[in-house]
This record gives C-alpha cells, sequence and structure tokens, in this order.
C-alpha cells in the first residue's frame, strides 16, 4: 500500500507478501467449488479468514492512519484504495456470512444445525462475483508493490542464487 | 495485547456487518421461501433444517465438473484480474516512467 512501506519492517513486508499470495491462491480455489468439492471449498474458505485477519493486522498503521485523515487533507489513491479496501471488507463479511449459512459440510460437521435460507445461495454467489472484480482493482492499486516484493524477495534471490552457483562450477 | 485487541475490533466489524447483513434479508423477506425467484429445490427433510451430506445443491456454472472446464472458469478468473491490472497499473506506470524522463529532460 502507498506510504506503508517505510514503516514496516523486512520481515512483516516478506509475511504479508507470502499472506497475499496465500489469499489469492485459495481464492482462485474457492471460486470454484466442483472443481475443489464442497468439503475442501467450506474449510479452506473458513481457515482464510486468519490469514485475512493477518493481512489486516499487517497494515493496520496504514488503515488507522488514513481513517484518521479521511476526512482532512488526503491523496486520491489512498482516498479510493480506502474505500475499496471498505467495499473488499464489507463483501467478504458477506460472502463469509452467507457461506456460513448455506454451509453443507463444515458448519453440520461442527454441530450446529441452521435455517435454510434461500435467498443466501444467490447472494453468495453474487459477492463472491463482485469480489473478484474488487480483488483486480486491489491488486491493479497495489501492482507497484507486487513487483516491487517479488522483485525483492524473490526473483533477486534467486538470481543471486544461480549467479553464485555459476561461479562455483566456473571455479571448478 | 495490542494484537489482541486489533483482532477484536476486526472481529467487531465482521460481526457488525454481518449482522446488518443478516437483518436486512430477513427484514426484506428474501429468505423466505415463496419469494419470487427463490429456487425451486428443497433440501433434506421437511423440517426446514439442514442435515448434514443431504445435499442436492447445484454447483456453481450448472454443475458442469466434467472434464477441462475447471481449467476454463480457473482461467476466466485470472484474465478478469488480469485485465484489470492492465487497464489500471499499465497506463499509470507509462505516466510514471514519463514523468521521470521530463524531470531527466
Amino acid at each position: 500500500m502507498p506510504n506503508e512501506g517505510s514503516k514496516n519492517t523486512v520481515g512483516q513486508t516478506k509475511i504479508k507478501l507470502w499472506v497475499d499470495v496465500l489469499i489469492f491462491i485459495v481464492f482462485l480455489i474457492a471460486m470454484e467449488p466442483h472443481t475443489s468439492g464442497l468439503a475442501i471449498h467450506e474449510w479452506l474458505t473458513l481457515s482464510v479468514m486468519a490469514a485475512m485477519i493477518v493481512h489486516l493486522l499487517l497494515s493496520w498503521d496504514w488503515i488507522t492512519e488514513i481513517t484518521s485523515r479521511f476526512l482532512g487533507k488526503l491523496g486520491t489513491q489512498n482516498r479510493i484504495n480506502y474505500i475499496l479496501n471498505w467495499l473488499l471488507f464489507i463483501d467478504g463479511t458477506l460472502i463469509m456470512i452467507s457461506g456460513i449459512l448455506i454451509s453443507e459440510v463444515a458448519i453440520p460437521a461442527l454441530g450446529v444445525k441452521l435455517p435454510l435460507g434461500f435467498a443466501w445461495r444467490r447472494l453468495h454467489d453474487m459477492s463472491a462475483n463482485i469480489f473478484l472484480v474488487l480483488l483486480g482493482l486491489h491488486t491493479a492499486l497495489h501492482w507497484g508493490w507486487v513487483v516491487t516484493t517479488f522483485n525483492k524477495y524473490l526473483v533477486q534471490p534467486i538470481m543471486k542464487l544461480a549467479s553464485a552457483k555459476q561461479k562455483k562450477d566456473a571455479s571448478l | 495485547m495490542k494484537t489482541l485487541g486489533r483482532i477484536l475490533i476486526i472481529l467487531v466489524a465482521f460481526s457488525i456487518f454481518a449482522g446488518l447483513m443478516v437483518f436486512a434479508v430477513n427484514a426484506s423477506g428474501a429468505n423466505d421461501p415463496g419469494f419470487n425467484g427463490a429456487p425451486q429445490f428443497r433440501l433434506g427433510g421437511g423440517d426446514g433444517v439442514r442435515t448434514e451430506g443431504d445435499g442436492n445443491r447445484p454447483e456453481r456454472g450448472g454443475g458442469g465438473a466434467g472434464g477441462s472446464r475447471w481449467i476454463f472458469d480457473l482461467i476466466k478468473n485470472v484474465a478478469v484480474i488480469a485485465v484489470l491490472v492492465a487497464i489500471i497499473a499499465w497506463p499509470k506506470s507509462i505516466a510514471k516512467k514519463r514523468r521521470k524522463q521530463i524531470r531527466i529532460k
């Protein structure tokens, strides 16, 4: 997130990168329940809530800073980002709550019996499709961070490792 | 302690929104079986309570799990995100490069 990286330590940025990659992959799997199966779909999405909380905790400084400055002077991109993040949170909540209410595997396995809800199924599908678009916008607005962080913590270390191996091979 | 407090704030915000959504759906009557557009199937027994493993639930996309359809769906989802990234991030990066070039000149 813009203006956020300076406050984060290297460790936090690394954790955030991998948490974000995990959330992204889980979301892609969760979007296709007929491929993964309902049990994996439900348990995976329930457990990714923890990853979402970690994601929010790692962005906490940015969230509090922008919340306090939202009505005052604030750059357009930060303002758009902030609104988009709230929309993601609200839509994510709708996906989770509708998913819990139409659950056929995870929630009954916990011994909870819920009444039938006819609207929740359609709301679940609709909110998942909206989430896909919001996630695309979220990724697009943070594309600079994604490229820089991937380059710093994945591409460069691999390149260094490869060049070190080449040097070692050449010296033999 | 600080982290626990923050987790609590996130969960409270989640609960508030979830509560509002449940209230809104129930108040609108969209959850009633007689609601216009409600699905024509019923799950499990007639008591209106879902039981484990009774799911006749139709899967998203018509339930056609056959063949390589899931690959197409996966590519479609990634493509939606990629298109949005290209539309937004690309012009931004070009504008940034131009600004840099102007500054150098």
